[in-house]
């Protein structure tokens, strides 16, 4: 009732009146911690702490309890009293050496589409013998889940970043931060790692069909079929796909056969950036977005073409990564992490 | 809006502890909060506790509305008034019981247990006994696992939150102790402190019916303690001296409000030696304060002594206080009475107990003396039927009458009232005196403890050229009441009537050990205050104690402790060295060739290492084996030395 409303109010000056502060101090931090190696242990001297809303109605709740002990010249009720007292120091010291010592270690980042969330991947390591509890890590309003680490454990924490638009996405600046034990303070570390991922373009979603292809280049491609209708078997030749050779004859028979299709077209596909009808650079890389996924759902084989760049036609996930990053870097700049 | 107030079983981890923990909080309140309270309160937590299990939603913002209405109209008409421990604990329990009715949160229970610190802290400011120690230690116990389990995941059971708790609280309680010793306390309050009218506690009245004392006198609470200098007076001269009535309305005694009257003081003259000692006196909502028969000097700031040599405080006493007094059991009082006064202490009410005047007259005639005529009364109550008992029959009007001549059966007051009746009938001015005669000595602590038992009326007559005469009209009557103390009396009667004399013996010396521990706390914890402080202080060699330097002293063992603590976290937190089973492991893996993962378990990176590296599946797996058991396993060293070996021989 209002306790909850104090709370909320106290809660809600505070971010309000560090705003603009806020942003100063983190510069500061920046500026006193300088860019951290992909892999940091938190030393004391970083973790900074502070009293949560909780944390200061307590505060105010055992001053109120003091006046009234020294009124009535309570002697148990100073015990109480002091009792609640030293539960905040202890508190205090607990929040922050929760955090100090713990390791942290870039694991990755997963790359998304455009619109999606990029997810950052940082592993923590607890080195100590006891337990570190109610941990998590965030990135402005963007935050991991909670976890406990137990003495030796390592953790991924996934920090979520949303993301706009294509190309790389940075994470400058990242925190981790518990309330543990009481959520009377809390106590935080900024790291500065750099942290990249890529986002593709977003996959246009009322895309037109791709262009039917002729092998203009000449190098025909190894047996790539459309995969429409079961035509009947043939022996297996060396470039046939395995996914393609029928596995279950062979565990009869012992002999390499391969399915054969009655597909439209023999010849494989080419998704040509300069074929695309539109004249919007990024309309165009979506759309050959769009035309990658399709694809790869279908499994077909296909090509890429890009001004200046070329993926000769092929499947599978790297395949796929390699052109949705040329995609997701078009005309960006040179810039490799 | 159903969906809004729905639960999901989340708070299934910490309610049943915010429970526990309100519900604990509230056990020393139950005697005081009106049973409807505690009824609705317990309904309350089963509610909320069956809605939380079958993931039901919490009742309308328009039910509970409608509840705290009804709750807070029914604790106004229960005690007419919101302010004060009494109505302010039931409060709190009712605010409790509705809060958990709307608590859907984990971080709502903060409110409840902020409410629990507080009933904690009520519950302390009514009384403070041997037990709080530990209920309050069990409570913050409770409260603080509560707390945590209000953010514990789910993997953590309730006994690591327990376990937290207690570790957390362990470290705090060196920092409390010390704050506790050095604050510096106060003897003046910062505002008046509010009488609780609500709680009646046992003690004398103001005035003196039929019936009074009698009901007091099975009561076992503690009146007050005493301790003496010397040699502990005989029974016969333990009259504790309390307030002196002098109006008579043919039924009830009274007597003035205490009042400071220089002017109308009586003379007191003392003679013979000084009996010294220190009563503790337990709080009684009231002004009076007792000393030996005849107080000569006190220690207490705010007392006076009234005009008939009656000790008062100028506020009544709330809190258990402490007095060092002198008094003198020879003395002369009142040696020149005026006319004035003298018709003060022979007023009676017309027409009322006349069979009393009747006899008090024709008793007088055939008596020489005013001495004569009263040890002839004495006589009367001596050698008549006349029956010293705790249950008298109802009197009725002319009380004196119908007990003198009727029912003849009667306590303390009966005689003292019927006595004074007489004495006035003839012209000797009387009064009767309330106070508490004899006590228990415990010769565990050597100090006698006067118990509301011991609650005693008698009376003094006042004789020409001697003044006021203590005249006690019981021990003609019961005189093992005066010589042995009321407890003593019925001790011995029910202990060998029942044939228990030894059972009840142990019991009796069990009590005594209680009482004496009492003793000690109410001296050393509950009256910790700036005189004992101040007495400590010096005595740990700090020179004249004030607030500052205690201040100071108190700021400094805080900042050592703290640092100490900080000092226990981080060994506790710190990383054990990188041993050497874990260095020859590392080398493993990187002989391996391939990359160990983040949280890769030995086992499940020797399952990859077997398929995906190049070294023999065998050595793989007796490397890991053996690198479990020098790590984690046996710490055998014979362990280490196999795994140098083997991974020495991997080149």
């Amino acid at each position: 009732m209002w306790v909850k409303e104090i709370a909320a109010s106290v809660a809600g000056v505070i971010p309000n009146v560090n705003a603009a502060a806020s942003r100063r101090v983190q510069r500061w931090a920046r500026k006193r911690q300088g860019v951290d190696a992909p892999i940091t242990r938190l030393h004391p001297g970083r973790v900074y702490i502070l009293p949560t809303g909780v944390g200061l109605v307590f505060a105010l709740t055992t001053f109120t309890m003091l006046l009234g002990s020294m009124n009535y010249n309570n002697n148990l009720s100073f015990v109480l009293t002091f009792m609640l007292v030293g539960l905040g120091f202890v508190s205090m010291h607990q929040c922050q050496r929760n955090l100090v010592g713990l390791e942290l270690r870039f694991a990755g980042t997963d790359s998304v589409f455009a619109g999606q969330s990029a997810l950052f991947r940082i592993a923590v390591t607890n080195h100590a013998k006891s337990a570190r509890r109610r941990i998590w890590l965030y990135a402005g309003k963007a935050h991991s889940e909670i976890h406990d680490l137990r003495p030796g454990e390592s953790r991924v924490f996934i920090i979520p970043v949303a993301t706009d638009r294509r190309g790389w996405i940075t994470l400058n600046r990242f925190g981790i931060r518990t309330l543990f034990p009481f959520e009377l303070f809390r106590s935080w570390a900024w790291m500065h790692m750099e942290l990249k991922g890529i986002v593709y373009p977003h996959p246009a979603e009322d895309a037109p069909q791709p262009p039917a292809t002729q092998s203009a280049l000449g190098h025909r491609q190894h047996d790539a079929r459309g995969e429409e209708d079961f035509a009947g078997l043939r022996k297996y030749q060396t470039g046939d796909s395995p996914r393609n050779v029928a596995w279950k004859a062979y565990a009869r028979s012992g002999q390499l056969l391969s399915k054969q299709f009655s597909g439209a077209d023999t010849s494989s596909q080419w998704l040509d950036f300069d074929e695309v009808e539109t004249s919007d650079v990024e309309e165009r890389l979506s759309i050959l977005t769009r035309w990658i996924v399709n694809a790869d759902r279908t499994r077909e084989d296909y090509g890429l073409r890009l001004p200046g760049h070329s993926f000769p036609p092929a499947h599978g996930d790297a395949h796929r990564r390699h052109c949705l990053e040329a995609l997701a870097l078009f005309g960006l700049g040179g810039d490799h992490g | 809006m159903a969906s809004s107030r729905g639960t999901d079983g989340s708070l299934l981890q910490s309610l049943p502890w915010t429970l526990a923990a309100i519900a604990f909080s509230l056990v020393p309140h139950l005697q005081f909060l009106p049973i409807w309270i505690t009824v609705a309160f317990v309904a309350c937590s089963a509610w909320r506790y069956t809605i939380e299990r079958r993931r039901r939603s919490v009742p309308s913002v328009w039910l509970r509305g409608f509840l705290a209405l009804i709750c807070f109209v029914g604790v106004l008409a229960t005690y007419d008034t919101i302010s004060g421990v009494g109505p302010g604990s039931a409060l709190l329990a009712i605010m409790a019981a509705l809060k958990l009715l709307e608590t859907r949160k984990r971080r709502d229970q903060y409110v409840l247990l902020f409410i629990t610190i507080f009933l904690v802290m009520s519950s302390l400011l009514r009384e403070q006994y041997l037990w709080s120690l530990p209920y309050l230690a069990l409570a913050i116990l409770l409260t603080m696992t509560a707390w945590l389990r209000m953010s514990a995941d789910a993997t953590e059971s309730a006994r690591q939150s327990f376990a937290t708790g207690t570790r957390l609280i362990a470290y705090a309680a060196p920092l409390a102790l010390a704050m506790w010793i050095f604050f510096p306390r106060i003897s003046t309050p910062f505002w008046a402190i509010p009488i609780d009218t609500g709680a009646a506690t046992s003690g004398l009245s103001d005035t003196m019916s039929p019936g009074d004392i009698s009901s007091l006198s099975l009561s076992d609470a503690v009146a007050f303690r005493v301790k003496f200098e010397g040699a502990v007076p005989a029974p016969k001269y333990q009259y504790w001296r309390g307030l002196v009535l002098h109006r008579f309305n043919g039924r009830t005694w009274s007597g003035n409000e205490p009042m400071i009257g220089k002017r109308a003081r009586e003379q007191v003259s003392i003679s013979g030696e000084p009996t010294r000692y220190e009563v503790t006196l337990e709080p009684t909502r009231q002004q009076w304060v007792f000393a030996l028969d005849m107080p000569y000097s006190w220690n207490l700031s705010k007392t006076f002594m009234g005009p008939q040599q009656q000790l008062a405080r100028e506020h009544p006493i709330n809190q258990r206080i402490a007095y060092d007094a002198v008094s003198y059991s020879e003395y002369s009082t009142g040696a020149g009475l005026s006319e004035y006064m003298r018709s003060w202490y022979l007023q009676l009410p017309h027409g009322s107990n006349p069979r009393t005047l009747e006899f008090a007259r024709q008793l007088r005639e055939s008596a020489d003396t005013d001495t004569g005529f009263i040890f002839s009364v004495l006589e009367r109550f001596t050698n008549e039927q006349y029956f010293y008992t705790l249950e008298p029959p109802p009197l009725g009007s002319n009380p004196v009458d119908r007990f003198l001549f009727d029912t003849q059966a009667g306590f303390c007051e009966h005689y003292a009232s019927a006595f004074a009746v007489i004495m006035r009938a003839v012209g000797i001015p009387s009064r009767i005196v309330l106070g508490y005669q004899g006590g228990e000595l415990n010769p565990l602590g050597d100090y006698l403890i006067v118990r509301q038992a011991n609650a005693h009326a008698w009376t003094e007559v006042w004789l020409e050229g001697v003044g006021w005469r203590r005249v006690d009209p019981t021990a003609a009557v019961a005189p093992e009441r005066i010589d042995s103390g009321i407890s003593g009396a019925m001790f011995d009667g029910i202990g060998a009537a029942w044939g228990l004399a030894v059972p009840t013996l142990l019991l009796h010396r069990l009590s005594l050990t209680w009482d004496a521990l009492n003793a000690r706390w109410n001296e050393w914890v509950l009256g910790y205050g700036p005189e004992n402080q101040n007495r400590l202080m010096q005595w740990l060699g700090m020179d004249d104690p004030d607030w500052r330097k205690m201040m100071l002293t108190l700021i400094g063992i805080v900042i050592a402790l703290t640092l100490l603590i900080s000092l226990l976290l981080m060994l506790r937190y710190r990383s054990p060295p990188r041993d050497r089973a874990a260095i020859l492991y590392s080398r493993f893996v990187k002989k391996t060739g391939i990359e160990r993962a983040i949280g890769e378990t030995p086992d499940s990176f020797a399952d990859r290492a077997v398929t995906e590296s190049t070294l023999p599946a065998e050595i793989v797996r007796t490397i890991t084996a053996t690198y479990l058991d020098a790590r984690y396993g046996t710490l055998d060293p014979a362990a280490l030395v196999r795994l140098e070996e083997k991974v020495i021989s991997l080149r």
